[in-house]
């Protein structure tokens, strides 16, 4: 990755695919790892029989580890994080040990210097079993605005 | 709604920033190395965007719901929005205030019978000049017991 380059207001437009980044595939130790930075110690990331008497069958992520990645991917896109003036997303669907995230980001408009992008990230992965879930799901839309200088 | 408040205190550690850059998988030195930083105008280390969600370490659910009493049944709540409006990012070293309230509370009606309530935590942060730093709004949804 290590795409870092500094964006301008003449390099977008608006309707402008601001490509895809994928992260993962997500690991059970990921969580953890989420879990021990972030404080967010809800036994239902990490522990399985925790997580399968509460119905679900199996532990899922913390919807702001992909947040998080979605946050790195428009970071990136826009020359690094200190563009970010807002960051906003729904949280869809829940995502799974074994799932890629894949982050897409779309220009939406642009007002002087405030660029707004419509981001999304979707889960990609055979999900646990006997869930059936499709390959390829969204795990949360939302919204960013970032500052572009000239 | 009541107009309650909490306040604590969120410090920006260099070791937590760096912990939790790697966590969502940052790769950017603005994270990890204060020259880097400096380069780029920064007095240390930054911390990346979704790092104030780690006020849970400060206000922990417990602490939140006996202070601002939402008294949700956690056995049906999901996490559904979660948004950060910008002023800067915070930066290693400093201790941020935050400030937190429930900004909105409020019932929707589901299409198929049942009801989601939607609970709005808002926590403004300041620095130690007393200066907006960033707000984050943490929006948890409590779906009704008829729905799955």
């Amino acid at each position: 990755m290590g795409g870092v380059e500094q964006i301008t207001l003449d390099g977008v437009s608006p309707g402008m695919d601001l490509g895809e980044v994928v992260f993962g595939p997500m690991k059970r130790e990921d969580f953890k790892a989420y879990a021990d930075a972030s404080g967010d110690d809800n036994p239902i990331h990490q522990d399985e029989e925790y997580a399968r008497n509460t119905g679900a069958p199996t532990v899922f992520a913390m919807g702001m580890l992909p947040a998080g990645y979605l946050a790195h991917a428009v970071s990136d896109w826009f020359g690094g994080p200190q563009h970010l003036r807002r960051f906003k997303v729904r949280f869809t669907t829940r995502s799974w040990p074994g799932d890629e995230i894949v982050c897409t980001g779309k220009v939406d408009s642009i007002e002087g210097h405030l660029v707004r992008v419509r981001i999304e990230a979707r889960r990609r992965g055979e999900g646990p079993e006997g869930l059936n879930l499709e390959r390829e799901q969204i795990a949360m839309t939302g919204e960013a605005d970032v500052e572009v200088p000239n | 709604m009541a107009d309650k408040e909490l306040f604590f205190d969120l410090p920006v550690r260099p070791e937590h920033v760096q912990d939790f850059a790697r966590a969502v998988g940052e790769d950017n030195p603005v994270f990890f190395d204060a020259e880097a930083a400096e380069q780029q105008g920064f007095p240390n280390i930054v911390a990346p965007p979704t790092f104030s969600t780690t006020q849970i370490f400060a206000v922990p659910r417990d602490q939140r719901e006996h202070r601002l009493g939402a008294d949700l049944d956690y056995g049906r709540v999901l996490h559904g929005e979660q948004e950060f409006v910008y002023k800067r990012l915070p930066v290693a070293g400093e201790t941020l205030k935050g400030r937190m309230r429930i900004a909105k509370d409020f019932t929707k009606e589901g299409k198929r019978g049942g009801s989601m309530r939607f609970v709005t935590y808002e926590s403004v942060f300041t620095d130690e000049a007393g200066d907006e730093v960033l707000t984050a709004y943490y929006t948890l949804i409590e779906t009704s017991k008829d729905v799955g």
